[in-house]
């Protein structure tokens, strides 16, 4: 194994980082968060004070070394502070999805043994007290917002201000023992733990050291030029990796301010207001603003949608040309920014992307159609390829050499290589240490040289080094005369139509391929209106002849698409079917972070999936579903089943040569 | 049933309970020949959550009408404050501290939700018509000072995302959202909540009644409201006055109204002679 | 030909000052229809009766003098004071208050709830009344009226114009003084408006009744305070227009120009308002010069109501009219 890289002039950790920030630009803004309508905002040198003073609060309620702190709620500066207060007070902060069912929580929370736990709401608390019965370590409960819990047993209930005000008032009592506690950290010392959603089995806990976050942070903030006057707007969920290295990691190293939305609801007017200068977002988020933006220029004035269209047409055909610094004549340049002048500058603005310099998406595949609109307005988006136990970072587009179907080359410091059978590993400074009472999968995903398993298929592309990702390692399988089967690929292509939200494509050891589809209620509920279609509930509308007509053509469409791909081109949808439900993590089909779960659908599906391939019409199936609240219930449909014209494989291959 | 001294009484989830803020003493109200409400007298607590329910047609919204000052009882007397309470125009009614939303929502539909809200505050605003012409400091700092608090109640009501959408253009649970808030907005010693979960699905009802808790338990507002679903009012109030045909037919506790036989009679349709 | 391009600049300045001035009529029209649904035809005659009043209370005329003569054999016509001109326009201000007290008292507070087309009528008949007793108030005699705003040509633009175009525009210092004055008015009224308790309140009105009665608004105080802003609306446009062309019946005629303008910008928009007496000011000044000639002149009679027509066929809500969105 390579030998471990060590801490730059002493910054060994993360609040190690926040004294040097409140040193060093202690007036500069770390944290603005919207309440009541307004900006409010904290310096460096105050944010240090709510985490000292919630440290010590901490330490007064018996915070040891090495014990969990479970962090649940929304982005807002105060779980951030918790995390690093929580590591300042020597103990290990595990951020959690906040809408995670009680059960979820409940293994999580008995997994790690949390002693403590810092969350949001009435909603959290209730969440934990349901499942308290079972979870004998958790002692203390802290929240934010007082609503609701007035009348609740304080005994070990706290408020957030109150923890903070105590410690402010045993300083005295406990400042020797939380600056020996800081003193105590160090590079190897654990950062945080954060567990993976997984899509098959329990989450695992995935523990990430100082090194591990503070090594990925410098690196990428290096590649990418970041600097201490970047804005960025932090919405993706706390418990994810992503949000860990881009509003910590990176924001402390490189002393950035992080914003924090008023509600998830508010989340683009906010993203307006702030103007971020760097920028994540998954290609979902991305797919729901460009079909926002569709259907707004479909209400246009016929003026507006005309220039609309003439300057997208220009935009296409010069803006990423422009971005990358390639040649473009003068006179495309002036029409260019004519074009800025009058639609993509007040598009930008209306995005809340006019002041972004680096943009990043990852998690999925994202359309091409997509990708190439955001960049042909100019913004510098691109793709990363990465993994919690990666501390996210595997691969990285640089400036200029971005594409929709690679993710990059590999970040600095980070070694990749492809085993015989098509898995990604890599290697490198982010790696994580173990996960958390598991040595068996850490033994299985890491082996001793510090190579990572991603259980993700790929290659590296000849000529220009990118990595290109197919699918899972573990999805792609074989059809039944043995040819390779990628799922992930075809549903990708499928799901580049915004008319299509979610799709789930079989074959293996099948003849044929054949999916499930959901369509996008607001997306084809908007067709929908613009055609005088009338329907009362999105089970209606997936029947609707005229929508499976509609996704007919998307389908065969997919399949020409995919008769170019001579690796791929059997992999044509032959038939496929609308489900009659929307996949949903409360039904479990899918992961929080919206991954399918395959196994789950087909078990549960098993009627469904046995029709497509028995050549029936129709069939009449009954689902169970879970409400908001939690409550059963079940719904019945009967589906059409469809086949889709597919390009011959002879032809295919014809036009491939 | 609860101890009923003048000053009050102890809830069993240990809220407590004031004297009495509005009293309706024989109170009769005739639309021509047709009464509306026959000789009802009740009282309202200062901190409670007090329920007017029964089936359609039994004069709550009329009786819901006289509290507000939009119908004037021909017979009997309204007591506010411990004062008898002289004939009102609504308006004036609303600048005493009574505030009120509609069963058929009344807002207004070209402006701003945050504009709907602003309007609650108007009692409490009071540099007159020159001043805010004129004397731009004054009205200027009294605009923020009131913009601050309306700000608390949509953060409250959780209605921030739709700050700046004209009211119109909102679905109606959220409409009856904002009519709560706006409501909410005047600070009233009384809310008069006109059948607040009208037209709702499951879910929308069990979001309302926890605003109703939640707006009660914070703010400590006293809370009349019409119901003819007899179910969400059960859990939601400390006393209730049962109506039918114009007449009070019972008046307390939860529990001691279920048990009521007459109450049990009107509900389960029993003919009346 | 550039001569022809220089003159057309004239024109057009001209003409987005006359504008203005049916923009300020047009306003006071919105504003009453906006806060009570009544289309105030009126309006003209209130902003010849402001002026008039405006005038009789400057040369301390006695009001009612003619009626009092002919009845009680006197002859006494004046006080034999002049009052000065910003103390006579706050007092012709507080004649228009009570004027505005007087219409909604013994009119518009029996006809809550009647059609609009009722209320209309109404507003016509207030119109013939106004004339007459303004008349019978102040006389009908045909008056100056000079508040001390500047008038004449402007020096200044004459002489800028004619360094760069070798032709000195002609602009009326009156004009100037009117377009700055109407401007000013036209912000306060949209910050009066938007941001303050009776500016809410008056919107609230004009949405709900209901709902304005639950928030503890008086609707009669809004409707007076309305009125009365049409009044002090009426009162600068008249004191424009009579210190322009003299106090005379004329006067109210302007609001035959301002009702075009309501179709352009839109019967409830204060904005509207604005661009659509621009647009129509310009328009018929532009339309004048260029195609005048050929058709043989007095084009400015007609080009607003021909402008408007199409406004109706094609876009009837106006340019900045409220799109009627209603969901179920």
């Amino acid at each position: 194994m390579a030998q471990p890289s060590q801490a730059t002039d002493g910054m060994d950790s993360v609040p190690a980082l926040l004294q040097r920030n409140a040193t060093r630009f202690g007036g500069k803004p770390a944290y603005r968060e919207k309440e009541f309508g307004i900006w409010q905002s904290w310096t460096w040198a105050e944010a240090e004070a709510e985490i000292e003073a919630l440290a010590l609060g901490l330490l007064n309620l018996g915070v040891e070394t090495g014990d969990f702190v479970a962090i649940i709620g929304r982005n807002r500066p105060h779980f951030y502070w918790a995390m690093v207060a929580a590591q300042s007070a020597g103990a290990i902060p595990v951020p959690l999805y906040q809408d995670a069912a009680a059960e979820e929580m409940a293994y999580v929370m008995d997994h790690c043994g949390a002693r403590y736990a810092i969350v949001e709401d009435q909603e959290q608390v209730d969440k934990l007290i349901e499942v308290q019965e079972g979870l004998h370590q958790l002692e203390h409960m802290i929240y934010v917002d007082p609503r609701g819990l007035r009348k609740y047993d304080h005994s070990k209930l706290h408020r957030f201000i109150d923890i903070q005000q105590q410690g402010r008032a045993a300083r005295h009592e406990f400042i020797d023992t939380l600056k020996a506690r800081r003193e105590k950290l160090n590079y190897d010392s654990v950062c945080v733990m954060l567990y993976t959603s997984g899509t098959t089995g329990k989450p695992k806990g995935v523990v990430l050291s100082n090194r591990n976050i503070i090594e990925a942070s410098k690196s990428s903030a290096d590649f990418d030029h970041l600097s201490r006057d970047e804005e960025v707007l932090a919405y993706l969920p706390m418990a994810w990796v992503g949000d860990f290295i881009f509003s910590i990691g990176q924001a402390y190293w490189c002393g950035f301010c992080v914003n924090c939305p008023e509600s998830p609801e508010t989340m683009q007017t906010d993203l307006r207001e702030i103007g971020p200068t760097y920028y994540f977002a998954p290609p979902r988020v991305f797919e729901t603003q460009l079909t926002n933006v569709m259907i707004r220029m479909e209400d246009a004035t016929r003026l507006k949608k005309a220039l609309f269209d003439h300057f997208m047409a220009l935009a296409r055909r010069v803006g990423p040309a422009i971005l990358d610094g390639h040649a473009v004549s003068g006179m495309d340049r002036v029409r260019y920014a004519l074009g800025h002048a009058l639609i993509y500058g007040p598009l930008k603005d209306t995005l809340g992307l006019s002041r972004v310099r680096v943009g990043y998406t990852a998690g999925e595949a994202i359309g091409p159609e997509i990708f190439d609109f955001y960049r042909s307005l100019g913004i510098n988006l691109k793709q990363l390829y990465g993994q919690t136990e990666a501390s996210v970072f595997i691969t990285l587009q640089p400036d200029g050499e971005v594409r929709s179907d690679t993710v990059g080359v590999p970040a600095p410091g980070v070694e990749v290589r492809i085993d015989p059978n098509g898995e990604v590993y890599y290697r490198g400074p982010g790696v994580f240490e173990y996960y958390y009472k598991n040595a068996e999968s850490t033994a299985k995903t890491k082996d001793e040289d510090g190579w990572v398993a991603t259980g993700d298929a790929g290659f590296f592309e000849e000529g220009s080094g990118h990595l290109r990702i197919i699918d899972r390692a573990k999805d792609v399988g074989k059809m039944a005369d043995g040819r390779m089967f990628a799922p992930k690929y075809v549903e990708n292509k499928l799901k580049f139509y915004p008319n299509i939200l979610e799709a789930v494509v079989f074959g293996n050891d099948q003849e044929i391929c054949a999916a499930f589809l959901n369509i996008d209620l607001t997306a084809v509920g908007n067709w929908a209106e613009r055609n005088n279609i009338g329907y009362a509930s999105y089970q209606e509308l997936a029947g609707h002849p005229k929508v499976l007509d509609m996704i007919q053509d998307h389908v065969e469409e997919a399949n020409r698409s995919l008769s170019q791909d001579p690796m791929l081109a059997h992999c044509q949808v032959h038939r496929f079917l609308v489900l009659h439900k929307e996949l949903d993590a409360d039904d479990g089909e899918m992961t929080r972070t919206r991954k399918v779960r395959r196994n789950v659908i087909s078990e549960k599906f098993g009627d469904l999936v046995t029709a497509l391939y028995d050549g029936s019409r129709e069939i009449h199936t009954t689902t169970e579903v879970t409400y908001e609240d939690g409550r059963k219930g079940s719904i019945s449909a009967t589906l059409q089943i469809r086949d889709a014209a597919v390009v011959p494989l002879e032809t295919a291959k014809a036009a491939a040569e | 049933m609860n101890d009923m001294s003048p000053d009050g009484y102890t809830t069993e989830d240990g809220r407590s309970i004031g004297p009495v803020v509005m009293e309706m003493r024989n109170i009769t109200l005739r639309f021509g020949g047709v009464v509306a409400i026959k000789d009802i007298s009740f009282d309202i607590r200062e901190g409670e959550i007090r329920a007017i329910i029964g089936p359609n047609g039994a004069g709550k919204s009329s009786m819901l009408n006289v509290i507000s000052g939009f119908y004037k009882p021909q017979e009997g007397e309204v007591w506010y404050m411990g004062e008898k309470r002289p004939a009102m125009k609504p308006y004036q009614v609303a600048q005493q501290g009574i505030a009120r939303t509609f069963q058929n929502i009344a807002l207004f539909d070209g402006m701003s939700v945050l504009d709907n809200v602003m309007t609650g505050r108007i009692r409490h605003m009071s540099s007159g018509l020159f001043a805010q012409a004129i004397w731009k400091g004054r009205a200027e700092r009294e605009e923020v000072e009131n913009r601050a608090r309306v700000e608390r109640i949509i953060d409250f009501l959780e209605i921030q995302h739709i700050r700046k959408t004209p009211v119109g253009r909102l679905p109606y649970g959220l409409k009856k959202r904002v009519e709560l808030a706006r409501a909410l907005a005047a600070e009233p010693s009384i809310l008069l909540l006109d059948e607040p979960m009208a037209g709702m699905n499951v879910e929308e009802k069990e979001d309302m009644s926890r605003f109703i808790l939640d707006l009660n338990d914070e703010f400590g507002t006293t809370i009349a409201l019409i119901e003819h679903d007899m179910g969400v009012v059960m859990d939601l109030s400390d006393r209730v006055v049962v109506m039918d045909y114009g007449k009070k037919i019972g008046d307390g506790s939860p529990d001691e109204v279920r048990r009521n036989q007459d109450v049990i009679d009107a509900y389960l349709g029993v003919a009346h002679d | 030909m550039p001569d022809q391009l220089v003159w057309g600049m004239e024109v057009f300045l001209n003409g987005l000052m006359t504008g203005v001035l049916y923009s300020l009529v047009a306003l006071g029209f919105v504003l009453i229809y906006k806060a009570s649904g009544i289309f105030n035809f009126s309006q003209g005659v209130l902003a010849l009766f402001a002026a008039m009043t405006l005038v009789g209370i400057m040369e301390g005329r006695v009001p009612f003098s003619h009626l009092i003569n002919a009845t009680f054999g006197t002859d006494i016509h004046n006080f034999g004071w002049n009052v000065p001109a910003f103390a006579a326009i706050l007092l012709t201000m507080a004649v228009m208050v009570a004027l505005a007290w007087a219409v909604n008292q013994f009119i518009f507070r029996h006809l809550v709830g009647q059609e609009p087309i009722i209320l209309f009528m109404a507003t016509i008949g207030l119109a013939y009344f106004l004339e007459g007793f303004g008349d019978m108030m102040w006389g009908s005699d045909i008056k100056n009226l000079d508040v001390g705003l500047p008038q004449g040509i402007n020096a200044t633009i004459d002489e800028v114009t004619y360094e760069i175009f070798g032709y000195g525009f002609f602009i009326d210092n009156l004009d100037l003084a009117a377009t700055l004055v109407a401007v000013l008015l036209v912000i306060a009224l949209v910050l009066f408006a938007q941001y303050t308790k009776y500016g809410r309140a008056m919107r609230a009105v004009a949405d709900d009744h209901q709902a304005a009665l639950s928030v503890g608004i008086s609707l009669k105080f809004i409707w007076i305070m309305v009125w009365s802003l049409a009044g002090f609306v009426a009162l600068v446009a008249g004191i424009m227009w009579g210190t322009k062309s003299g106090v005379q019946f004329s006067l109210s005629l302007i609001a035959l120009k301002a009702l075009p303008v309501l179709m352009l910008g839109g019967f409830t928009s204060i904005p509207g308002a604005i661009v659509g007496g621009l647009i129509i000011g310009v328009g018929e000044k532009m339309f004048e010069f260029l195609v005048g000639p050929m058709v043989g002149g007095a084009t400015e009679n007609w080009f607003a109501y021909v402008l408007a027509l199409l406004f109706l066929v094609f876009r009837p809500q106006g340019l900045f009219g409220e799109k009627i969105i209603e969901r179920v």
